[in-house]
C-alpha cells in the first residue's frame, strides 16, 4: 500500500496526467475508428515514447489501451460496426438503441460500464499479480519451458478459428524470434549478412506492419461499403433518451458486476481474448434476464454487460504478464517492448527489482480509468463525429504515422523494409485466417522458449525420464496434451467456423445483427 | 476457405522444406563442439510447421463440410494491396533520390489519390497538417530531432 501511494505521487503530476490524457484521447479516437484497435495504437505509439520519462511513457500507452477498449463501443453503437471484434456484442443492443434515437444513452452506459469494468479489473490485477509472482519465482527452467509451451498451445488453439493454423502461426513467431546473434555462441542466424539483423528483428515495425498497415490495405479494399455505413448515423431528440436514468442503473448494476467478473477471469487466462469475455458476459446476462427474447432489440443491459467485460479483460490480461512474464494477449505482447524499453522487465522479478516503477504503473492504470471517464464523458459528442470521417481520409494519416513509428525504432529506413515485409505477411495472415495474435505472442516469448528449452536439456542431461523429478512441468505437459485433444476434437480442419474470437483488429465491418 | 487451406498448406510445406534443406544450413553455422547447435530451435520450428502443414492439408482433404467457397481475397483488396505497396515503393525511391520531404508528401497525396480523394484543398492541407504536426510534436514539444 505504501508503495502504491508512492506510485500515485509519481503519477499525480501535471506532466504524467497530461500524457495519460493524450493517451486516452488518442486511444478513444483509434477505438472509434473501425479496425484501428488498441494493439495498433500502442504499436504505433511506442516509438513516440522514446523521449518521455518512463512513468509518463508507460502511462501514455496504458491510456491508449484503455481509451481504445472503451472507444470501440462508439462505432459499434452508432454504425453497428464494432471498432474491435470484442465490441461486437455491444452492437447487438447498442445499434437498435441508436436506431430508436437512444444513441446518447447507449454511449453513456457503454462508457460507464467500461470504466467500472476497467477499474475493478485493475484492482484485481494489483491484488493478484504480486502474490502469484512469489510462487512463480519458485519455477525453474524445466517448468518454465513447459508453461510456455502450454501457453503457446492454449493461445494458438483459442485465438483463431483453426487450431492447426494457430499453432503454425505460433511456430512462425518463435522461428522469427531466432533471427540474430545466438545468445550462447554468438553465431549469427539467418541474418543474410545484414548487420542490422544481428540484434534480431525489431518488434515494433513487425507489429506496425502486421496490425496497422495490413489492416489499412484490407480497409482500402472495402472502402465503399465502410463509407456507406458511416452515412447512416441518426440521433434522437427526447431528453430522457440522451441520459442514463436511475432506472437504467438499477437494471445494469448486476450485468456490469457480472461482466467485470467474467472479463477478469477471461483476461487472466492467456489467449481467450476480449471477444470471448464480452460474448460470454452478454450471453450470461441474457440468460439471467426475465425477458431474454428482448435482447437484440435495444436492451441497455446488453450494452452494459458487453462493455464491462470487454474492458475488464485488458488489465486482467496483465496478470500472467506481470506474474509470469507471459503475455496473455497481443496488447500485453506489444507492451512488453515498451516496458523493457523504459526499464521494466515484466516477470516475477520485477516486483523485487523495480517495486517503485510497478507501483507507478498500477497508479497510472487507476488514474487512466478516471481520466477515461472524464474524457469519454466530456468528449463523447466529438468522438461520435470521428466515426463519421470517411475511410479515405483516415488511411493516409495512418500510413504516415506507421512510417514515422517504424522509422523511429531504429532511425533508419531498414525498419520500413521490415514493416513492409511483415505487412505482406500480415495481409496474408488476415485473409487466410492465420492468427497474427499467436504469431506476435510467439515472437515475443520466443527467446524465453529457446533459453528455457536449452537450459532444460542441460538440467535433464538429455534424459527425458528425469522429467519425473519435475512434477509441475509434467502437469503442464499433460495440460498441453489435453488442450490439444479437446480443441482438435472440437474443431478439425482450417476452415471450421467457431465462435467469434479476438484475432486482433477487425478485418471487415460485417454487420452483427 | 478449404481450397485456400490446401494451397497454403502445400506452400508452407514446400517453403519449410527449402528452409530446412538449404536456407538454415547456409545461414546458421554449426556451433562449437560440446555446445548445443544454434540450428536446433529454428530446425524444430520449421519441422513443426511442416508437420502441421501436412495436418492442415490432410484435414481439409478429409473435411468436405466447409461450404465457404468464396476466395479469401476480393479483387478490390488485391488492387488495394498492389496500389499501396506500389506507393510505398515509389516513396522509398523518392526518399533516396529526392529526400524525405518529397517522399512523405508523395506518400500522403498518393494515398489520397489512390483512395479516390480529388478535392484540391484536402490534397494540399493534409500533407501540410501531418508534416507540420510531426514537426511540432517532435522538434518543439518533445524537443528531439528524428531525422
Amino acid at each position: 500500500m505504501h508503495a502504491l501511494l508512492n506510485g500515485f505521487a509519481d503519477v499525480l503530476t501535471l506532466y504524467t496526467l497530461a500524457w495519460i490524457g493524450v493517451g486516452v484521447t488518442l486511444g478513444y479516437v483509434l477505438g472509434v475508428l473501425p479496425g484501428l484497435g488498441k494493439a495498433t495504437g500502442v504499436a504505433v505509439a511506442i516509438p513516440l515514447t522514446f523521449y518521455l520519462q518512463p512513468v509518463a511513457a508507460i502511462a501514455l500507452l496504458i491510456g491508449i489501451a484503455k481509451g481504445s477498449a472503451a472507444g470501440s463501443a462508439v462505432s459499434a453503437i452508432l454504425l453497428n460496426t464494432p471498432g474491435e471484434p470484442s465490441s461486437a456484442p455491444t452492437a447487438l443492443d447498442g445499434y437498435p438503441m441508436a436506431r430508436q434515437g437512444k444513441a446518447q444513452k447507449a454511449l453513456k452506459m457503454g462508457l460507464f460500464a467500461s470504466v467500472i469494468g476497467d477499474f475493478l479489473s485493475t484492482l484485481l490485477l494489483i491484488c493478484l499479480a504480486a502474490p502469484m509472482a512469489r510462487y512463480a519465482l519458485l519455477i525453474g527452467p524445466v517448468e518454465l519451458c513447459a508453461i510456455l509451451v502450454f501457453s503457446m498451445t492454449f493461445i494458438g488453439g483459442l485465438s483463431g478459428k483453426s487450431l492447426i493454423k494457430g499453432l503454425i502461426a505460433g511456430a512462425f513467431g518463435v522461428f522469427f524470434a531466432t533471427v540474430g546473434l545466438e545468445t550462447e555462441t554468438f553465431i549469427p542466424r539467418m541474418t543474410f549478412g545484414l548487420l542490422e539483423l544481428d540484434d534480431g528483428l525489431p518488434l515494433v515495425p513487425i507489429a506496425i506492419g502486421m496490425l496497422a498497415v495490413a489492416e489499412m490495405i484490407v480497409q482500402a479494399g472495402n472502402m465503399r461499403q465502410l463509407d456507406r455505413e458511416t452515412e447512416e448515423i441518426i440521433d434522437g431528440t427526447r431528453p430522457e433518451d440522451r441520459v442514463v436514468l436511475w432506472s437504467d442503473w438499477k437494471r445494469c448494476f448486476a450485468p456490469i458486476l457480472r461482466g467485470t467478473l467474467i472479463g477478469s477471469a477471461v483476461g487472466i487466462l492467456p489467449g481467450l481474448g476480449a471477444s470471448v469475455g464480452s460474448f460470454l458476459s452478454y450471453g450470461a446476462t441474457r440468460r439471467a434476464s426475465d425477458r431474454p427474447e428482448e435482447f437484440g432489440t435495444g436492451r441497455i443491459e446488453g450494452v452494459a454487460a458487453a462493455e464491462s467485460a470487454d474492458n475488464a479483460v485488458v488489465p486482467a490480461s496483465f496478470v500472467p504478464l506481470f506474474a509470469l512474464g507471459i503475455p496473455g494477449s497481443v496488447i500485453a505482447a506489444i507492451l512488453i517492448a515498451a516496458f523493457v524499453l523504459h526499464g521494466l522487465t515484466p516477470g516475477p522479478r520485477m516486483f523485487q527489482e523495480q517495486p517503485d516503477l510497478v507501483a507507478a504503473v498500477y497508479a497510472a492504470m487507476l488514474c487512466a480509468s478516471v481520466v477515461l471517464l472524464l474524457i469519454g464523458y466530456t468528449g463523447q459528442r466529438i468522438f461520435a463525429q470521428v466515426a463519421r470521417v470517411p475511410v479515405r481520409l483516415i488511411i493516409p494519416v495512418v500510413l504516415f504515422l506507421c512510417c514515422v513509428g517504424a522509422w523511429m525504432e531504429t532511425g533508419s529506413v531498414f525498419s520500413i523494409y521490415i514493416m513492409l515485409a511483415f505487412t505482406v505477411l500480415g495481409f496474408l495472415a488476415k485473409k487466410l485466417d492465420f492468427s497474427f495474435v499467436t504469431f506476435l505472442i510467439g515472437f515475443v516469448i520466443g527467446p524465453s522458449v529457446e533459453l528455457s528449452f536449452r537450459q532444460s536439456l542441460q538440467i535433464l542431461d538429455h534424459d527425458w525420464t528425469r522429467m519425473t523429478e519435475h512434477p509441475i512441468a509434467l502437469v503442464f505437459i499433460a495440460l498441453t496434451v489435453a488442450v490439444l485433444v479437446v480443441l482438435a476434437r472440437g474443431r478439425t480442419g482450417g476452415g471450421a467456423v467457431g465462435a467469434v474470437r479476438d484475432t486482433g483488429t477487425t478485418i471487415t465491418k460485417g454487420r452483427t445483427s | 476457405m478449404r481450397r485456400a487451406n490446401l494451397i497454403s498448406g502445400v506452400a508452407l510445406f514446400l517453403s519449410g522444406a527449402v528452409m530446412l534443406l538449404f536456407v538454415l544450413p547456409a545461414q546458421i553455422e554449426e556451433g562449437p563442439a560440446g555446445m548445443m547447435s544454434p540450428r536446433l530451435v529454428p530446425q524444430l520450428m520449421i519441422g513443426l510447421i511442416m508437420g502441421l502443414s501436412v495436418l492442415l492439408v490432410a484435414t481439409n482433404l478429409r473435411d468436405t463440410r466447409d461450404a465457404d467457397t468464396a476466395p479469401p481475397f476480393t479483387r478490390a483488396e488485391l488492387k488495394a494491396f498492389a496500389a499501396i505497396m506500389g506507393l510505398f515503393a515509389l516513396t522509398l525511391l523518392l526518399f533516396f533520390l529526392a529526400g524525405v520531404l518529397s517522399a512523405v508528401v508523395v506518400l500522403i497525396v498518393g494515398a489520397l489519390l489512390i483512395l479516390g480523394e480529388r478535392r484540391p484543398l484536402i490534397l494540399l492541407l493534409m500533407p501540410l497538417c501531418l508534416v507540420g504536426g510531426a514537426y511540432l510534436l517532435f522538434y518543439r514539444v518533445l524537443g528531439t530531432a528524428i531525422l
